[in-house]
């Protein structure tokens, strides 16, 4: 049983803020979850707190049913993995491995055989001997990975652990992860600011910010459903459409209209949305749900492009649709997702056709998504 | 033309610095008479150098000297490390327990060394090696806290961390990651305690006597009734900056070593 509660767990420090607010999350065994949040939204504070590295104000934390928020770190039998990886400088790999297991008194064979074991399945062997220095950061990370491997705890904590490594590793050792955690079946605690990490590594996300869990959830179920504009800006890049409108009723339909925009609700959502009717609210669309090619169903709107960024595998067009009577007096701004194959001129005004279905509606005071079923359930 | 002036001005620089010792290791190499003498080199003998070993109890001193620099370092390592340490990292005694170590090392020394006779002289720790050890440890001791905290504030947290999480106690990770990892550290604080034990004269001269004098006490003493004799004097001065300048070697070394060891990234 490794399972980890957190059980109402806030952290607050000495001069009245709260570093972490009322998380509660029951992490199940062999579950890979991904804390992500902005700098300072408290993930790494809430892992160090499951690490036992910093107090827990209020709260339980529970780790295999057993509490442990008065428990040490070293008696919890927890392995973190740091952005800094934290390799003692002056030992050698195979010493910085066997540094727990020599501390928890494990005989030196039991603990060379562990060594060996880890390398191999992390590609360590040539360097056993050699100081951290020596290394490069990838092999440094592998070693960071490897220290906590040897000691077979029941979760790993890690924190930012790929944020040092180059774009190209930092894809190998995503991957390597993955396939790490589908070995050794553990319970794997990720935190990151990184939304590809987020999105591709995780069982479920946790998404953060000022000291909250806000959205707890499957990656592709807090994809398609955003609890707030938070979340709805912060999982992609480039991020969900905000634009500012009114829904209004039009005939049997309901419509959001806004500077330059004229969306009609689909029909799957128009029950859900229509208590809102006469409300200021904020349209919310991905940029893959903006085609170029009109298909059943598709609205028409009509884009000025202000700049187009083409990425080789697909051009991110972003484009004016509104004249200025926007949010802040500025003219409403889109960015569509499209095809690699798709060009058109700067300052040119070209037809665009919104998929609604997957829309949302933002409260504007709360920012709370307005609720409505989810795609995912309804089977698109 | 600005880097001929500035090559100029370094030039200047050290010859201000570099002269006046020179002079000292010129002289201690000429016979009494000639010390005084305008030329350069007139002469060269090793009579000063034979003669402050034999004539004096130069070699004693040296020796005293060696033995209380390197016994204070000793003695005030251990205790600079720990509580540089918990001022580093844990709030002990808050801001103004830190400072008042420092100003501690900020009060005149004229204003501790009658006070602290009187005391050694009641326990009968005058004319002692043992006593000048504990006076120059205990002087010391703010100093190196001071040094070894700034040292230890620059190690990161994370690797304590990783040390607690590996299942040692907080006192392990001290002495087994963070005191090796702070080695050149504590040994570029041990370097710059030896110089300052060294190079100090009032305590000494207060609390020591002929047989436990050190070397500045013992240069002082040739300042005979008959005049200074210089040249003697010279001599006991180079013989005095040799291991401060052994010592500014390893400081170096280890200064340098210490700034670069921690990126571990």
């Amino acid at each position: 049983m490794s399972s980890i509660e957190l059980d109402h767990v806030s952290k607050l420090y000495a001069n009245g803020a709260y570093g972490v607010r009322d998380v509660d999350l029951t992490i199940a065994e062999g579950e890979f979850v991904i804390f992500l949040g902005p700098s300072g939204c408290g993930k790494s504070t809430t892992l160090r707190m499951i690490a036992g590295l910093e107090g827990i104000t209020s709260g339980d934390l529970r780790i295999g049913g057993r509490s442990v928020t008065h428990v040490a770190p070293r008696d919890r039998n927890i392995a973190v993995v740091f952005q800094s990886y934290a390799l003692y400088p002056h030992m050698s790999v195979r010493e910085n491995m066997g540094f727990g297991l020599k501390m928890r008194g494990v005989a030196r064979p039991v603990i060379e055989e562990k060594i060996k074991e880890a390398a191999g399945l992390l590609g360590l062997a040539p360097y056993l001997d050699r100081k951290p220095a020596a290394l490069s950061g990838g092999q440094r990370q592998r070693v960071a990975l490897g220290r906590a491997i040897v000691r077979d705890p029941v979760a790993f904590l890690l924190d930012e652990p790929l944020s040092n490594l180059d774009a190209q590793l930092r894809a190998e050792m995503r991957l390597e992860l993955v396939k790490l955690h589908r070995r050794l079946g553990r319970t794997i605690v990720h935190v990151t600011h990184d939304q590809v990490e987020a999105m591709t590594m995780g069982d479920r996300i946790c998404i953060m910010r000022d000291g909250r869990m806000i959205q707890v959830g499957k990656p592709l179920d807090v994809y398609a459903d955003p609890v707030d504009t938070f979340v709805a800006r912060f999982l992609a890049t480039p991020p969900m459409n905000l634009l500012p409108a009114r829904l209004e009723a039009q005939g049997d339909g309901l419509l959001v209209r806004g500077d330059g925009l004229s969306v009609e609700v689909p029909a799957m959502h128009r029950d859900a949305y229509a208590p809102a009717t006469g409300r200021e609210v904020i349209f919310g669309l991905r940029p893959e749900d903006i085609h170029e090619a009109p298909q059943p169903g598709f609205q028409r709107i009509d884009v000025t492009v202000v700049a187009m960024e083409s990425l080789g595998v697909e051009n991110i067009l972003v484009g004016q649709i509104g004249q200025g009577n926007g949010a802040e007096g500025r003219p409403a701004e889109i960015s569509a997702r499209l095809s690699r194959h798709y060009t058109a001129a700067v300052g040119a005004t070209v037809p665009l056709y919104v998929d609604a279905r997957p829309m949302h509606l933002f409260d504007p005071e709360t920012t709370r998504a307005l609720p409505r079923p989810s795609l995912r359930v309804l089977g698109h | 033309m600005r880097r001929i002036a500035l090559h100029f001005g370094l030039l200047l620089t050290c010859a201000a610095i570099l002269i006046p010792l020179l002079w000292v290791i010129r002289t201690s190499f000429l016979p009494e008479p000639m010390s005084y003498s305008p030329e350069i080199m007139p002469a060269f003998t090793l009579d000063n150098y034979v003669a402050l070993f034999t004539s004096t109890r130069y070699g004693q001193s040296y020796l005293n000297s060696l033995i209380v620099a390197i016994g204070s370092v000793v003695v005030a390592l251990p205790f600079a490390c720990m509580t540089g340490y918990a001022f580093a990292r844990f709030k002990t005694s808050g801001k103004g327990g830190r400072f008042a170590v420092l100003a501690i090392q900020m009060l005149p020394p004229v204003a501790i060394v009658l006070p602290a006779f009187t005391l050694f002289r009641m326990v009968g720790l005058t004319n002692s090696l043992t006593g000048l050890i504990i006076v120059y440890a205990a002087l010391n001791l703010p100093f190196l806290i001071w040094i070894l905290m700034g040292f230890f504030e620059g190690i990161p947290v994370d690797l304590e961390w990783a040390a607690q999480t590996d299942g040692a106690t907080a006192w392990q990770a001290f002495w087994r990651i963070v005191l090796p990892v702070s080695l050149p550290g504590i040994a570029a604080a041990g370097v710059l305690g030896f110089i300052l034990t060294w190079n100090e004269f009032l305590f000494a001269l207060v609390l020591s006597g002929p047989q436990t004098a050190t070397v500045p006490v013992a240069l002082a003493s040739l300042q005979t009734s008959n005049g200074v004799q210089i040249a003697k004097v010279s001599a006991g001065v180079v013989l005095a900056v040799l291991p401060l300048v052994i010592a500014s070697r390893f400081i170096q070394r280890f200064i340098v070593q210490g700034l670069t060891f921690g990126s571990v990234k």
